[in-house]
């Protein structure tokens, strides 16, 4: 039986996203749905949250109006689909700093956050470089570093300093620097509790963003993709792919990319009535179903 | 008022945006390097060091945008922009003098004061961007997970 429950939530979506920004190559083969969505993961006395998505009230209209991102909902509605408030949550593991990954800090007034230093680290390097630079430092809203001071100051925002083991109960994190940014994140659950799990998941934040990234799209002659946006490498990335696969030992399903529409077709999952999809990964013992 | 003193007055507004909007970015860069210099303060004292230089360099660049700030021209229609970019700035610098307090150990607020500059900043900032269009404060041209629209190239304009 399972130590964690965990659900994949959807928070918003574009329906129609260039594929050749999910996946490095197929310039020409048109558009996919990307949700925009984060993991809660409910357990051992822990509400743990993979992201925290970004705060509608800044920029929602913005990124509805020029950008084709549709339906938001906040946390409030979207986690009381499994019965859980934004004030339940007591860690948050964040992947990267891109506004639709730590864009909603403030949301969640009694959690601990966890991020990379070199994330934080190479942004203020960044930062130093002329304006000619600033791809390096796309995506990124000046309030969500201003979010996170307020967070550290009250001791709630931590620092890791590359991989780490148990950072939660059963919970592993590890870095894969200079990849899609340059300190991102994937995180390990091994939901058994045990060092050698036989039932591990890996959630990969945007080192992938399709399962397509770990196959590629010919099923005869399998190879890793590297995703379309990186400001490290795509050597970096593609070895970032191989190490969680071979840490799920090749087992493709166990590597969630939150961005991938198909998680709704591989698990257990429902539509809410706001149009939003709830996934189920993972179901702990006593814990009820949110898909069924 | 006629047409030709709206135009006048639309005209002073453009002015006003085109010469804003690269200071408003100055002030948008540094306000986050700063922020982010607060971060390793407040997570890790010894990391401190690498960043000082950034933090020199924060500071001058916010001294800059706030001499860039005052010496714009600012149509009436354009005061209240004006006002709230002016407090960015002035907040800014505030923010930067409290960091080099705080790394200097001359402060023992724990960082309240930096972070309350940082906010009023980030307060300030977030205004200018909802009073006037062209001020937006992330760049999604340049973020991986919004629709990129087609842009027109200059070559194809007619």
């Amino acid at each position: 039986m399972a130590d964690y429950s965990i659900w994949v939530l959807e928070y918003a979506a574009v329906e129609k996203f260039p594929f050749s920004v999910m996946m490095y190559g197929p310039q020409h083969q048109g558009t996919r749905k990307l949700p925009y969505a984060y993991v809660l993961i409910k357990g051992k006395g822990e509400t743990i949250l993979i992201d925290t998505g970004y705060d509608h009230v800044a920029y929602g209209e913005q990124l509805a109006t020029a950008y084709g991102v549709s339906n938001y909902h906040g946390p409030r509605e979207v986690l009381a689909e499994c019965g859980v408030s934004p004030e339940d949550v007591t860690s948050v593991l964040i992947t990267h700093a891109h506004f639709d990954h730590m864009g909603a800090i403030h949301l969640f007034p009694n959690a601990k956050f966890y991020v990379q230093k070199t994330e934080l680290d190479k942004w203020v390097w960044a930062l130093t470089l002329n304006p000619e630079y600033r791809f390096l430092t796309g995506g990124g809203d000046p309030a969500d570093i201003v979010r996170a001071v307020e967070a550290a100051k009250e001791g709630r925002m931590i620092c890791i300093d590359g991989d780490q083991e148990d950072v939660l109960p059963g919970i592993d994190v590890h870095l894969a620097a200079d990849t899609h940014t340059y300190g991102s994140m994937y995180i390990t659950v091994r939901n058994d509790g045990s060092r050698e799990s036989e039932d591990k998941w890996i959630f990969a934040g945007d080192l992938i963003y399709t399962y397509d990234n770990l196959t590629g799209l010919d099923p005869e002659a399998p190879q890793i993709v590297p995703i379309g946006l990186a400001v490290g490498s795509q050597h970096n990335l593609i070895f970032a792919s191989d190490r969680m696969m071979k840490s799920v030992g090749g087992e493709v399903r166990r590597v969630i990319p939150v961005h991938e529409d198909r998680l709704r077709t591989t698990f257990p999952s429902r539509l809410t009535d706001k149009g939003l999809q709830v996934v189920e990964i993972a179901l702990a013992k006593g814990e009820q179903s949110r898909v069924a | 008022m006629d047409g030709t003193a709206n135009s006048r007055a639309e005209q002073a507004v453009l002015h006003y945006v085109a010469a804003a909007r690269p200071v408003q970015r100055l002030i948008s860069a540094t306000l986050t390097q700063v922020a982010g210099f607060a971060l390793l303060l407040l997570t890790s004292r010894s990391r401190v060091s690498l960043a000082e230089g950034a933090l020199a360099g924060a500071q001058e660049a916010a001294m800059r945008a706030a001499e860039e700030v005052r010496a714009l021209a600012v149509p009436d229609i354009a005061a209240h922009h004006h006002h709230h970019l002016r407090g960015a700035a002035e907040t800014l610098l505030q923010a930067c003098a409290a960091a080099s307090d705080q790394v200097r150990a001359r402060s023992s607020d724990q960082g309240d004061a930096l972070s309350s500059r940082l906010r009023a900043s980030s307060d300030h900032l977030r205004t200018t961007a909802s009073l006037l269009p062209g001020f937006e404060l992330v760049d999604f041209g340049q973020a991986c997970c919004a629709m990129h629209a087609p842009k027109r190239l200059l070559r194809d304009a007619p």
